[in-house]
């Protein structure tokens, strides 16, 4: 099972990224991108330590080529990939060449992406939706977005399931079963249908019927 | 009429390419300037809408020509409240053009990713 996340800041994609990947498998791989800058990354980073504790991830590092995290970790297993955004920060405005922007480099990145997509056995995406703004930004910051939107549509394309999150709430833009986890009885988004998340699952069914593949 | 919203990038115009075969001959491309509505397929209306004084007043003065076309409108609307007086005017004047539009229109796609999620 593929999974893809996206939506606004603090609207809950990690929580929801973090329950998917748990009810996906007991072999699970944290995939750290984010490199810190200072204090507020190390209270950001200190805080999604604390909320993945005792959730049983084995956390590897990663902060550019996300299939090198093959090296070392098992690739029938679980990963959580938190966040794309990140990944494509850290390729596209590289701090070793002073930050100047290397489009080369995050289209390399995002090949990998797609190729580590359709590479492990489960994997869960979480990216930044920053598209709807009024506001006219520079040309690096275009690129970025740009960057990240292509990224974005691209795992969206190859993924089972493609999520927004907005205020904590699942949208689901796109759900079929795995081709690779075919025999397994198991709904990987069965978490939603327990009595917390009823109404989730009816807007579920609602709004994926006629489009599951 | 079709209206096609979303995001930045999200695959607005390729959907239209891919859903009612349009191609790079049937778009106007959208800046400061008059609308061409004999093309079949009105891209980037945000660019129309910005720094104009009455986006839906020019589309209702020009109701009967794009009753058959695909309307492509990038969803500026849902951001921050800009500094600037231009910019804020122009998010609210794009918002409201889109609640009109919309209101017409026989059937509105928002575009996720470069996935359909069909509002109307």
């Amino acid at each position: 099972m593929t999974v893809f996340i996206s939506g606004g800041a603090k609207n809950g994609k990690s929580t929801l990224a973090q329950n998917i990947a748990v009810s996906l498998g007991e072999k699970r791989y944290y995939v750290a991108t984010m490199i810190s800058t200072g204090a507020e990354d190390d209270e950001r980073i200190r805080r999604h330590i604390a909320d993945r504790d005792g959730m049983g991830f084995i956390t590897v590092e990663c902060f550019k080529n996300i299939m090198d995290c093959l090296q070392t970790a098992d690739k029938d297993s679980v990963f959580l990939v938190d966040s794309v955004t990140a990944l494509i920060q850290n390729t596209l405005f590289p701090a070793e060449k002073n930050y100047e922007i290397d489009i080369d480099a995050a289209n390399r990145c995002a090949d990998e992406l797609v190729e580590f997509a359709k590479t492990v056995r489960h994997v869960v995406f979480v990216s930044d939706y920053i598209y709807s703004d009024a506001e006219r930004y520079s040309e690096s910051t275009e690129a970025y977005r740009k960057c990240l939107a292509d990224i974005d549509r691209r795992l969206a394309a190859v993924c089972d399931t493609v999520i927004e999150v907005s205020a904590g709430q699942p949208i689901i833009h796109k759900s079929r079963h795995s081709e690779r986890a075919a025999g397994e009885s198991k709904n990987p988004l069965s978490f939603w249908e327990d009595g917390s998340h009823g109404a989730l699952a009816l807007a579920r069914d609602d709004r994926v019927k006629g489009k599951c593949e | 009429m079709v209206l096609i919203i979303g995001g930045a990038y999200q695959g607005k115009l390729d959907f239209a390419k891919e859903t009612f075969g349009i191609t790079d001959a049937d778009v106007h491309t959208c800046g400061a300037g008059e609308i061409d509505f004999a093309k079949r397929c009105i891209y980037m209306i945000e660019e129309f809408t910005y720094g104009h004084p009455d986006p839906i007043g020019y589309f209702k003065a020009h109701r009967e020509q794009w009753q058959d076309s695909i309307l492509i409108l990038q969803d500026i609307f849902c951001g921050v409240v800009p500094m600037g007086a231009e910019n804020r005017a122009w998010r609210q004047n794009t918002g409201r053009l889109a609640q009109y539009l919309s209101k017409e229109a026989i059937r509105v796609s928002r575009i996720f990713c470069g996935l359909e999620q069909r509002l109307k």
